[in-house]
């Protein structure tokens, strides 16, 4: 799993992380964000604009026929969300090869690596 | 036999529909376990049995993932609730949009790597092995058979009830209950027909999973998953355009109606009555579920009786009998006109008078101030006055599904399971598509039953089989409520054959084979997978034969707990390398206990299985940030770990 793409660690000429560990963890922090971003957009939106006002039938807004505030404040990202879990899973993440455990099948296909997708190494 | 059963038979000719579905369900599925057994021949009996030797593909690793992560509660609790509490469960489901890409993306990758270096079978097999700890696999084992066995006990409980509800309409389900001796009966305390729903349950699951292992597991549960997907997307546009219909407002068409009409609702009234016959000694049936209208005219009242009761000379006249009051014109509107077309069956008016003895308003949503509780947060809600959902419980849900739901052992286990980095790429976009696909719509669906169905707030679960067989019947196709109702069913069968396995594979391979017995020969380890998978399946039957209290609560306690034991001392291993045992000890441990001590907290305050909840704050994220906090400070007071296990876990081969 040598590879020559991996930073060195700082201030070390020894062992190098691995490929998958480092893919990984960039991938997750990314991923986290999303969530943290998610949070941070629905919540307050839907508060803001969604709670406790006096609610007229007549003059209610909605769009779609959903509530306003539960369209922006969730439908809204929920769209953007797919669209971003699709730039993940096809843009950025990347193909690592994940090692042989000796009980499982083998597999005949080769493990695509990084680029394979779209995924820039 | 009640409303709900008198409309299935309505609905679907003779029954028969729903049983040749279900028959055909279960054919469909013992088929499968047939075929994955045969997987298990040739092939490294532990690795196929358990984690169906690493090698899912795309549908198989996301639809297993998809349909275990979505329990009977996505398809009965989660309805009753939007029925309940309206469009504030649209923020109560949001983090459902990313779910997917937080649940296989955080630790897919890199917990399959591990899994593969570590040759790990089970998740205690990844901490033992990861940290070189036979003291770690233990406690982790402990924590997971702990957890699982209450969570398999309420899961088995949800899914004969669900059995119960598609089964009941079918006089030979009935007549079968009925014929059970008494000393049978007498076993369990919810009933025969709960108890042969029980049986036919349980042995179905505890046969295919025992019999095919992780494939059959895997399988069944694509084919649930299938199941559950097609029931919602049948169910939005009959849901939309019935309802819109019925809904009929001066502005909008269609869903823009529908809540519309919501916006004009106020909650029901509870309280209690007395009932007595209107001819004195008349013998009256007062089916569940009944309505009846009291006072003329504009004074007109609407009531639901929620209860059966046999009034006869001897027994003329019951107290304290559970009734709803509507109080939305258009919901009385719409039960008119569902008893003059025979959708409700029972009218009790003049049959029975009713002599209210206490009615209360809902604590949120019932004042002018509070208009439109359903289309607004925090929702209506009949016990806590700051409404269902307040800011608090908004963003402790955010962090319930997309953070706890990465915290599951139930989870994390199928991450170690998929081929590759391709087919994890994958599977995350098709999981995402298909909560998407689900979720949102849910909330659209039961939204519309709101308009529809009004009083169903007496039975909340029952909401899904009714909507079920409402939306088919209306278009003349009741055939298809064996199918949609099916959804349900399927969602809580594709849990607990996954519980079932966790439990036996912790039992087998963590306790078992690597501190009794490791030379075992195969063939003993296969007895002994068999054997242990069939006992904790029939412990959890004989379990839920008489369930516990708060069962509900059980399964929110169990699935906010794993998550508190297990998420940081895995996120640890995984990515710091200078994690050791002692940390990532000390996060479960601690995580474990900040998340009990608030539910025994709680306890001790008289709530019940309700835990404490300082500052409105829930004890997932307590329990959370305990654990992440307690780990990191016992990792850099104590030795850094052996530095052969960094090279191995973290370090390119040189």
């Amino acid at each position: 799993m040598s590879s020559p793409d991996a930073p060195p660690l700082p201030n070390d000429t020894g062992p190098r992380l691995t490929r998958v560990f480092l893919n990984s963890r960039r991938e997750a922090i990314v991923i986290f964000g999303s969530w943290f971003v998610a949070l941070c957009w629905s919540v307050p939106y839907c508060y803001i604009n969604g709670y406790g006002h006096q609610i007229d039938p007549e003059t209610m807004n909605t769009t779609l026929g959903i509530p306003s505030w539960l369209f922006g404040g969730i439908l809204l990202p929920w769209i953007a969300a797919d669209l971003f879990t699709t730039w993940v899973c096809f843009f950025f993440m990347k193909d690592d090869d994940l090692g042989t455990a000796g009980d499982e099948e083998v597999h005949g296909e080769p493990v695509a690596v990084a680029g394979a997708e779209g995924g820039a190494a | 036999m009640n409303g709900l059963q008198l409309n299935l038979l309505a609905a679907t000719d003779s029954g028969s529909a729903v049983l040749w579905t279900f028959l055909i369900y279960m054919i469909g599925v013992f088929l499968i376990a047939g075929l994955s057994n045969r997987l298990l021949q040739n092939r490294n009996f532990l690795s196929e049995y358990f984690l169906g030797s690493r090698g899912l593909g795309v549908w198989a690793f996301a639809l297993t993932l998809a349909a275990t992560s979505s329990s009977g509660g996505s398809f009965m609790g989660f309805p009753s609730k939007i029925y309940t509490h309206g469009w504030s469960l649209g923020l109560w489901i949001g983090s459902y949009m990313v779910v997917p890409i937080c649940v296989m993306g955080l630790l897919g990758k890199r917990i399959n790597e591990v899994a593969r270096t570590a040759q790990a079978i089970t998740i205690p097999d990844v901490l033992r092995d990861r940290f070189r700890s036979i003291t770690f696999g233990l406690i982790s084992v402990s924590l997971i058979v702990f957890f699982m066995t209450f969570n398999l006990i309420a899961q088995f409980k949800g899914g004969s009830t669900i059995l119960k509800t598609l089964l009941g309409p079918i006089d030979a389900f009935t007549s079968s209950a009925a014929s059970l001796p008494d000393w049978i009966g007498s076993l369990c305390s919810q009933g025969n027909e709960y108890l042969l729903c029980l049986v036919v349950f349980g042995v179905a699951v505890i046969v295919y999973t025992t019999y095919g292992g992780f494939h059959a597991v895997v399988w069944t549960d694509v084919m649930q998953g299938v199941v559950m997907v097609i029931g919602v997307i049948i169910m939005l546009p009959l849901a939309i355009s019935q309802a819109g219909a019925v809904a009929k407002t001066d502005k909008g068409a269609g869903l823009e109606q529908v809540t519309r009409a919501m916006a004009r609702m106020v909650p029901p009234r509870k309280g209690t009555a007395t009932i007595t016959a209107a001819q004195a000694g008349a013998d009256v049936t007062v089916p569940s579920g009944s309505w009846i209208f009291v006072g003329e005219g504009d004074s007109q009242r609407l009531f639901k009786i929620k209860n059966r009761y046999d009034l006869t000379g001897s027994e003329s006249r019951f107290e304290a009998a559970e009734i709803w009051e509507i109080v939305t014109p258009a919901d009385i509107q719409q039960v008119r006109r569902r008893l003059e077309s025979g959708s409700e069956p029972s009218n009790v008016t003049g049959q029975i008078k009713l002599e209210i003895e206490e009615l209360k308003d809902y604590a949120y949503g019932a004042t002018p101030e509070q208009a439109g509780s359903y289309v607004s947060g925090p929702g209506p809600s009949r016990e806590k006055v700051d409404g269902f959902l307040p800011l608090s419980l908004a963003i402790s849900f955010f962090f319930m599904w997309a953070i706890s739901g990465t915290g599951q052992p139930s989870n994390m286990v199928r991450l170690m399971a998929f081929k590759d980095t391709i087919t994890l790429r994958r599977s995350i976009f098709t999981v995402a598509m298909y909560y998407s696909a689900i979720y949102f719509p849910l909330v659209i669906i039961f939204c519309c039953a709101r308009v529809l169905m009004p009083g169903m707030e007496s039975e909340p679960d029952r909401i899904m089989p009714q909507m079920a067989v409402e939306l088919t019947s209306n278009i003349g196709m009741g055939w298809l409520a064996g199918l949609l109702i099916a959804a349900p069913f399927a969602a809580v069968m594709s849990t607990v054959d996954s519980f079932l396995l966790m439990i036996s594979s912790a039992l087998v391979r963590d306790i078992y084979q690597r501190n009794i017995n490791p030379e075992a020969e195969e063939k003993k380890i296969k007895t002994l997978s068999y054997v242990i998978t069939m006992v904790a399946g029939l412990g959890a039957l004989f379990g839920a034969m008489n369930p516990p209290e708060f069962l509900q609560d059980i399964i929110v306690y169990t699935g906010s707990g794993l998550a508190a034991c297990f998420l940081a001392a895995v996120v640890y291993a995984l990515y710091w390398p200078r994690s050791n045992a002692q940390g990532c000890i000390a996060a479960m441990v601690s995580g474990f206990a900040a998340h009990l001590s608030l539910y025994l907290v709680g306890f001790f305050q008289g709530n019940g299985f309700s835990p404490y909840r300082p500052f409105s704050i829930d004890p997932i994220i307590i329990g959370l940030a305990a654990s992440f906090v307690v780990g990191y400070v016992a990792t850099i007071l104590t030795p850094p770990p052996p530095q052969d296990l960094v090279e191995k876990y973290f370090h390119e081969a040189s």
